[in-house]
């Protein structure tokens, strides 16, 4: 099964267990409070805006907290990659918009993609989407929109004295949603909550469809986190790359990068995007036809090639 | 007020750092209005619900609770669920107690006086305010003396049986009435009232005769 599948059945998975356990009473929980008895990893931004909605310490919020932030060192933001439900719902959107021009994609693919298409035959029913993502992607700093919000989320918590993100995070509507519609029919609770709830985050990830990148203040976080983040990075193994070692034009990676959202260009991670945004969804890896790039420990590669740049500026010294 | 000061506030702030484009503020000081805006919420009117044993303390329920529903998950009985939308934005998805098929016991009789919705809740929402016997109440019984059939003089006695805390007492007509110091709240004599299933009798009821209430709701009535 390939990484684009599994990110997709990963989250639905999640939200089955969810359901399940839901219905099981086996207190699984959902994302917002994920685990079984005392052991619950706490939804991060959850656990900021009630310590400081209610002025107090709150144990498990703490431990949450400090597990966020190690695992966001180790992987970044990989939670939004392959755990969060919002960029699976999302695809909803798909359904209506993206079908007729997948359709007129082979006709309309762009000279400029022809060189692509010839090294990698996948690339090609995707054309129409590389240059519908490519020209909207605009080059963000180092803060961005998301982080705005963010602020906004704490700063709203401390005027108000309450987690006012809480109620219309689309993760937990997300989850609210399934166990609604399993009590209107097991338990016959009839509320309004059941097409309002739904509605809510349809409005949010269909209709805002930069959600996960402009507005998510989880993403912000985790972004925030993740600049410190330097292990399972993308890396590109400069003697496999072509266009490294042949120099031919390829722009794969960074292309399959833009189709996801983010835009960060493995090859060359200081004209994109930066790393700290990579969510670890393998697009690019298998996005490149010479299989070059890995998402190792640590990158390897780099220290080598800084080792050899060191050389070469020694040997142009010289 | 509150959205537009902050608003620009943001913008304000926003031109310092580096790297956020125009794009991106207007973007994020739109969404931020919009929190501002929904925490205004919590200024409207909001009926109040019966909360599980630990969340009396509405402002610090209100406080803490991050909407995980693990409380719900939690209880034995399954009497939790998340408040209606028709009740308050702000107090929607928090956990309310709904007495149609069960009643709270304070989980007594499996988990040594520890409610399981206090002991889950991850956020303290639940259990700080105390809540952990029957002496800490829920709410009040009060009786609807038009949907009652007692009061039809037809001799039903269904929630004087279930109340385990002496708090219905019955007149000479074998009417009942609530002893407001006894009672706690459990919705025993909710979950036992068969008004609602004799709609024949009691036209237009839309809950049962006698039903739990929260203690706000009982001051103000």
């Amino acid at each position: 099964m390939g990484s684009k599948k599994l990110r997709v059945v990963v989250p639905i998975a999640i939200l089955v267990l969810a359901a399940v356990g839901f219905a099981a009473g086996l207190q699984t929980g959902t994302l917002s409070a994920f685990g079984w008895n005392d052991l619950v990893l706490l939804c991060p931004i959850g656990a900021l805006a009630t310590m400081i909605a209610s002025g107090t310490v709150i144990p498990r919020a703490v431990v949450s907290l400090v597990f966020v932030v190690i695992a966001c060192l180790l992987v970044g933001r990989a939670f939004c990659g392959w755990l969060c439900p919002v960029p699976v719902v999302s695809k909803i959107r798909l359904l209506w918009r993206k079908r007729p021009e997948k359709r007129s994609g082979p006709k309309g693919g762009a000279p400029a993609n022809l060189s692509t298409s010839e090294q990698d035959g996948r690339c090609c029913e995707n054309c129409s989407r590389c240059e519908d993502s490519s020209g909207k992607l605009e080059k963000r700093g180092p803060v961005d929109s998301r982080h705005v919000v963010l602020g906004g989320v704490l700063l709203s918590a401390v005027i108000f004295g309450f987690p006012v993100f809480c109620l219309i995070c689309p993760l937990g509507l997300v989850f609210a949603s399934v166990f609604l519609v399993m009590l209107l029919f097991s338990g016959g609770d009839i509320t309004w909550s059941v097409i309002v709830v739904p509605a809510l985050l349809l409005i949010e990830v269909v209709f805002f469809r930069k959600w996960c990148s402009h507005i998510c203040p989880v993403s912000a976080l985790l972004s925030l986190i993740g600049k410190g983040n330097r292990t399972f990075r993308p890396a590109v193994d400069k003697n496999a790359c072509i266009e490294s070692s042949r120099g031919v034009e390829c722009g794969l990676c960074a292309k399959a990068c833009e189709r996801e959202g983010v835009g960060i260009n493995p090859r060359k991670p200081e004209k994109g995007t930066s790393l700290s945004e990579c969510t670890r969804c393998r697009a690019c890896v298998d996005a490149c036809p010479a299989h070059a790039i890995s998402l190792p420990f640590v990158d390897r590669n780099k220290r080598f090639s800084s080792e050899r740049a060191n050389d070469e500026d020694m040997a142009g010294k010289d | 007020m509150s959205a537009s000061e902050q608003e620009s506030a943001v913008a304000a702030e926003g031109r310092v750092p580096r790297g956020l484009t125009r794009r991106d503020l207007f973007m994020g000081a739109g969404g931020v209005a919009v929190l501002m805006g929904l925490g205004c919420v919590k200024f409207a009117d909001a009926k109040p619900v019966v909360r599980p044993p630990g969340g009396q303390d509405e402002s610090r329920l209100i406080s803490s609770c991050i909407r995980c529903e693990r409380c719900v998950e939690a209880c034995p009985r399954d009497i939790i669920r998340p408040a209606h939308i028709e009740d308050g934005i702000v107090t929607a998805r928090t956990p309310q107690l709904c007495f149609d098929e069960g009643w709270c016991d304070w989980c007594g009789s499996q988990e040594g006086g520890v409610p399981l919705c206090s002991a889950a809740c991850p956020t303290l929402a639940l259990g700080p305010a105390g809540g952990s016997t029957p002496d800490d109440v829920l709410g009040i019984a009060r009786i609807t003396e038009d949907w009652c059939l007692a009061y039809r003089l037809i001799g039903c006695r269904y929630c004087y049986d279930a109340c385990e805390y002496q708090a219905i007492v019955l007149d000479d007509a074998d009417r009942p009435h609530v002893v407001s110091d006894a009672c706690n709240g459990c919705g025993a004599c909710e979950c036992a009232c068969v008004s609602l299933q004799s709609g024949a009798l009691v036209e237009g009821a839309t809950a049962r005769a006698i039903t739990v209430v929260p203690l706000e709701a009982e001051e103000v009535a």
